[in-house]
């Protein structure tokens, strides 16, 4: 006799998790099913080394929804969030104004020392750099309410879901026309031409621009890349806390608070227990079935935290969906672009530009010393090699929260771009180039802090094949699909599909593929549990 | 003197189609061409004692619409189309070769793939259909979003019926291929790289982008809008090469009763209380005017001509922010025997009558686009040649028996170099060098047939067509200067920032290459304007 649930929720992701608890909280008898020992998907803590606990795949948050905090109340459920303070963008020695070890741009919260920093690269900079900032947080309040909508289908005939975006076209006439020209460039432009505009210092149009292009298999001259530069901005408009911080106890710290808000709301959550397939009578979903044991569950509705290809092509019976369908789920592009370095380490990094162990270290630490070797990190992975002097951004996360690692020891986190997923031949496979791709970010890490090699007591490297075999991504791809104009709002995923529901009545997708994408933001899972109630005619509680 | 009701700026095919229409709805034109004859880049010249198109050389995209409302074929206008559209030679002998008859080019795509033959029909017939609502956005005037009028409103309506007669399915396909790098959109249809090439040149021609660039899609379709070009593109040639079409728009804007004078150049557009009051030549003299519709570029409209204190410093930045990266060179060379490419198999006089493309395979235009990005001129440009003696022997009249025309754009050379300046000893021969020895891989012995040759830089093309940056395109034409924010978001319906002063030429919506579009569409606005003064 199989068990029976109102909604069952593949993986227990942080999406699958928020959708979970959005779900109980309504009432329905919810049930998560996570592969893995561990809770979170990418957002998971693990101990890799003796005492030293590692986020292994993701590093910060700034883009959980306040509202998610506010509605699951996830404070309460050991959700701290510890800031980061600034960004460090060392250079090699002779670079910059100031000679010697070579300068260094380093930008914090307290505005009006960046503006003293800047004022040393370059007066227009720091002028520039307050109406830029004041013109973002603008344009961020005004792009917000997109996080929170369902993405209408511009071809149905159907006026009632273009109404959001009619309140949208009706804030955008309201703006000054400068500002709409400015959201028009951020929607369209690569992050560099955008940024040239205001600014001269090449270190900080290359440490900013590589906001836009974390994720994604694009580069600071791509159009399309200018639009995430948003993002950062999100935060600060929100107000519920600074625009980046990592989670106490790492970025599992944000899964297992959510998965503690959903149990406490009456969900249930299963670990270890691999969906194999998602059973469907009739064209409507029914349940699922377990992996190797075989076990049935049964659900009114099943929602799909994993991605589209995973869910489409994957879990469900060939021949479940027409093939004009498939060929789209095909279509949609991953590629998987970055990497993960983790380290334990003896002692801190030491940088030529700034020597000792002082605040600089505490923030986020951004190898992107120039466009151009932003853009040649970028030109290595287009043709199927990773990059040799990549884009690397390093945060230590001991300095913020000790118990990481044994006392006097430290965790360093290196998110790594650019590292494609498919490889050129002459590489041959991942499992060939792990180590080399390792190499090569400890080299690039020691051209600003040579004291990282020898500091090394543990290294773990994640590329994006071990990336998909770990937590199950296609293709590494830690957004679960690229963040590329095609694939955004009314197009993620597919084209008439984009607001939560598949083709398959009672399966609905709640993962990162769906609109407003990926990132520790908890959105989708949000608008997606919405969805399902609406559809049940039960009110969100 | 006489009072005219508007000044043309500049004497190029858009100018020269917005002075006609103005001309016969009965308004007094004068229009102002800094160079000695009329044109702009669509000129006609002489080297080595024949003519070449100096600088474009198909004129496929001309808008049937003017051709027969300014009756430009009373006006000497003879348009020539072979029944190849592109031939594509491959460094490994072979080509891929795109006709104007679908069924030919399944044909031969065959010989490269079964999928790729099998796949072409439908993604001819999807880029048709995606390039007839693109000519139907291009001929409407983008709506106005600040203050939307009933007329508005029913172009939004248009094209909102438009939208929908594509149906569902391509509908949703348009709004997901725009924005899309061009290599990935043929790659939906295509798995030979070769084919996927040929198809995706169109996308990235002119623009300073690579085929993985966001957005060359938009630029492919919008290039096989209103021209039945599909996806092989048009490639029609005017008798007389492309001069013999501004001569034609010339004829039809005098007839009209437009005055047309050259060696005119315009230093500055006057303007007193945010209006215009005329125009200030080189020479000192002043021409009063209450419409002033500028041909030239938005760039060198707004910071050149403009007075600064008029625009005002907000949109004189954002003018001065307008992107113009050219990355074009042109390289024309007279020889005097027709070229053997050995992908052509002694087929040359039938298979090099359209467009050549040496562009082998998207990887290598991308490589040739790094180049750019980092202010160097690829070692191995990207060439689009043609020879139009093949289709119009009267180019090369009185000229030894067998002597031809190439006419060739070179991608990508930057108008900006990192080091050093295209005013630089050796700098431009050195491009054309490169260039002849890409042609001599493709068509061994040509370099030795070379009579005489011009490289035309995108340095030579600001200073000699004042086409700032070099920008054949009056301005870069990617998702950010676009529809309604072409040239400037607020200035996207042919109106400047300045009452009475009006761009018609590439700048404006819907962009460049020669069709005479934003021409047409710029004077359809100005005399909705001028009725109601």
């Amino acid at each position: 006799m199989a068990e029976r649930y109102d909604a069952v929720i593949i993986g227990g992701g942080h999406n699958g998790l928020v959708s979970a608890a959005y779900l109980a909280r309504a009432g329905l008898r919810t049930l998560v099913l996570e592969q893995r020992h561990v809770l979170g998907g990418a957002a998971v803590t693990e101990e890799l080394f003796p005492g030293f606990r590692f986020s292994v795949f993701s590093y910060v948050v700034s883009l959980l929804r306040p509202e998610i905090i506010r509605d699951l109340q996830l404070p309460r459920h050991g959700l701290d969030i510890l800031p980061l303070d600034g960004t460090f963008t060392p250079l090699r020695p002779g670079d910059g104004p100031r000679s010697g070890g070579g300068d260094y741009l380093w930008r914090v919260n307290d505005h009006g020392r960046t503006i003293r920093e800047l004022r040393r690269w370059s007066k227009n900079d720091a002028e520039a750099y307050e109406e830029y900032g004041q013109l973002m947080v603008e344009m961020a309040r005004f792009i917000k309410p997109i996080l929170a909508i369902t993405p209408p289908d511009l071809t149905s005939l159907d006026p009632r879901p273009l109404l959001p975006l009619g309140g949208l076209l009706r804030t955008f006439q309201q703006l000054p026309e400068r500002q709409q020209a400015v959201f028009v460039q951020l929607m369209t432009m690569s992050a560099a031409d955008f940024l040239d505009q205001w600014f001269e210092t090449d270190p900080l149009k290359a440490t900013m621009s590589a906001s836009g292009i974390i994720g994604t298999y694009l580069g600071v001259r791509s159009p399309g890349t200018a639009y995430v530069l948003l993002h950062h901005y999100m935060g600060e408009i929100d107000g519920a806390f600074r625009a980046w911080g990592i989670p106490k106890g790492g970025t599992g710290g944000v899964s297992n608070a959510i998965g503690n808000a959903a149990r406490a709301l009456g969900a249930e959550i299963r670990t270890e227990a691999p969906v194999e397939r998602i059973l469907v009578r009739d064209g409507r979903a029914v349940g699922v079935v377990l992996a190797g044991s075989g076990e049935e569950i049964r659900a009114d509705v099943v929602l799909s935290s994993v991605d589209t290809r995973r869910t489409f092509l994957g879990l469900l019976e060939p021949g479940t969906l027409d093939t004009e369908f498939e060929e789209q789920v095909r279509r949609f592009k991953f590629r998987g672009s970055s990497g993960k370095v983790n380290l334990a380490v003896d002692r801190l990094p030491d940088f030529t530009s700034l020597p000792g162990t002082g605040e600089h270290l505490r923030g986020a630490i951004s190898f992107s010393p120039s466009i151009d070797e932003m853009e040649q990190a970028y030109d290595d992975a287009k043709y199927g090699h990773f990059s040799r002097k990549p884009y690397v951004d390093m945060i230590i996360p001991t300095l913020v929260d000790p118990t990481m690692a044994p006392p006097g020891k430290h965790v360093i986190s290196c998110f790594v771009q650019y590292a494609p997923y498919r490889l050129a031949p002459e590489l041959g496979t991942w499992d060939d180039q792990r180590e080399a791709f390792g190499d090569a970010v400890i080299d690039r890490i020691a051209e600003f802090a040579p004291n990282i090699r020898d500091s090394i007591l543990f290294r773990n490297v994640q590329t994006p094949l071990d990336i998909e075999r770990t937590t199950g991504l296609t293709e590494g791809n830690i957004f679960q699909g690229e963040l590329t104009l095609e694939q955004l709002f009314f197009n993620r995923p597919v084209p008439g599909y984009a607001r939560f529901r598949t083709p398959v009545r009672d399966l609905w997708l709640c993962g990162s593929s769906t609109h407003p994408g990926g990132g520790i933001m908890g959105a989708n899972g949000r608008i997606a549990a919405l969805e399902v109630l609406r559809s049940l005619g039960r009110k969100a509680a | 003197m006489t009072n005219f009701d508007a000044v043309v700026v500049g004497a190029g095919h858009n100018a020269l189609v917005t002075a006609a229409y103005l001309a016969r709805a009965g308004r007094r034109i004068l229009v102002l061409e800094a160079r000695d004859r009329v044109g702009g880049a669509a000129e006609t010249a002489d080297l080595g004692g024949v003519r070449i198109p100096r600088l474009a050389d198909t004129v496929g995209r001309l808008r049937p619409s003017i051709v027969k409302d300014l009756d430009l074929r009373s006006h000497g206008l003879r348009l020539v189309a072979p029944d190849v559209r592109v031939f594509a030679p491959q460094p490994d002998g072979r080509a891929v070769t795109l006709w104007a008859d679908q069924a030919r080019t399944v044909d031969g795509l065959g010989a490269w793939s079964a999928n790729d033959a099998d796949r072409y029909p439908d993604f001819d017939r999807l880029v048709r259909a995606l390039g007839r609502f693109l000519a139907e956005l291009a001929s409407q005037t983008p709506p106005d979003i600040k203050a939307p009028g009933l007329g508005d409103a029913l172009t939004g309506l248009k094209l909102g019926r438009t939208f929908r007669g594509l149906g569902k399915h391509d509908a949703h396909t348009i709004l997901r291929v725009l924005p899309m790098a061009v290599a990935d959109f043929v790659a939906e249809a295509f798995e030979t790289d070769a084919v996927r090439a040929t198809v995706a040149w169109r996308g990235v021609r002119h623009s300073s982008l690579g085929p993985w660039s966001a957005g060359s899609t938009a630029i492919l379709l919008g290039d096989s809008a209103g021209n039945d070009g599909g996806a092989a593109g048009q490639t029609v040639f005017a008798v007389g090469g492309p001069g013999a079409l501004s001569e034609s728009l010339a004829g039809a804007a005098r007839a009209a009763g437009a005055e047309i004078r050259c060696g005119a150049r315009v230093v500055a557009i006057t303007s007193r209380d945010n209006r215009v009051t005329g125009v200030a030549l080189a020479g000192g003299e002043e021409i009063d005017a209450s419409v002033v519709v500028s041909g030239l570029d938005p760039k060198q409209t707004l910071v050149e001509l403009s007075d600064p204190v008029t625009i005002g410093p907000s949109m004189r930045w954002r003018a001065s922010n307008y992107r113009t990266p050219g990355v074009v060179a042109k390289v024309n060379l007279v020889v005097d025997r027709l070229p053997r490419f050995t992908a052509a198999g002694g087929q040359d006089e039938q298979l090099l009558r359209g467009r050549i493309l040496a562009a082998p395979g998207i990887d290598a235009i991308e490589r040739a686009f790094d180049a750019a990005k980092y202010g160097r001129v690829s070692e191995t440009p990207v060439l689009e040649a043609t020879i139009p003696s093949l289709v119009d022997p009267s180019l090369v009249e009185g000229a030894p028996a067998g002597t031809h025309v190439l006419s060739v754009s070179a991608q990508y050379a930057p108008y900006a170099l990192r080091d050093g300046s295209w005013d630089d000893a050796g700098r431009a021969d050195a491009l054309g060098d490169a260039v002849v020895a890409v042609l001599e891989g493709l068509a061994p012995g040509l370099a030795s047939s070379v009579r005489a040759r011009e490289v035309i830089t995108p340095l030579d093309l600001e200073r000699e067509y004042g086409l700032t940056g070099g920008h054949p395109l009056h301005g870069e034409q990617a998702l950010d200067q676009f529809f309604l924010w072409r040239p400037l978001l607020g200035s996207g319906r042919y109106r400047l920032p300045i009452d009475g002063l009006y761009l018609c030429g590439s700048g404006a919506h819907p962009g460049g290459g020669i069709t005479g579009q934003p021409g047409q569409n710029a004077a359809r606005e100005i005399l909705a304007d001028m009725k109601r003064r």
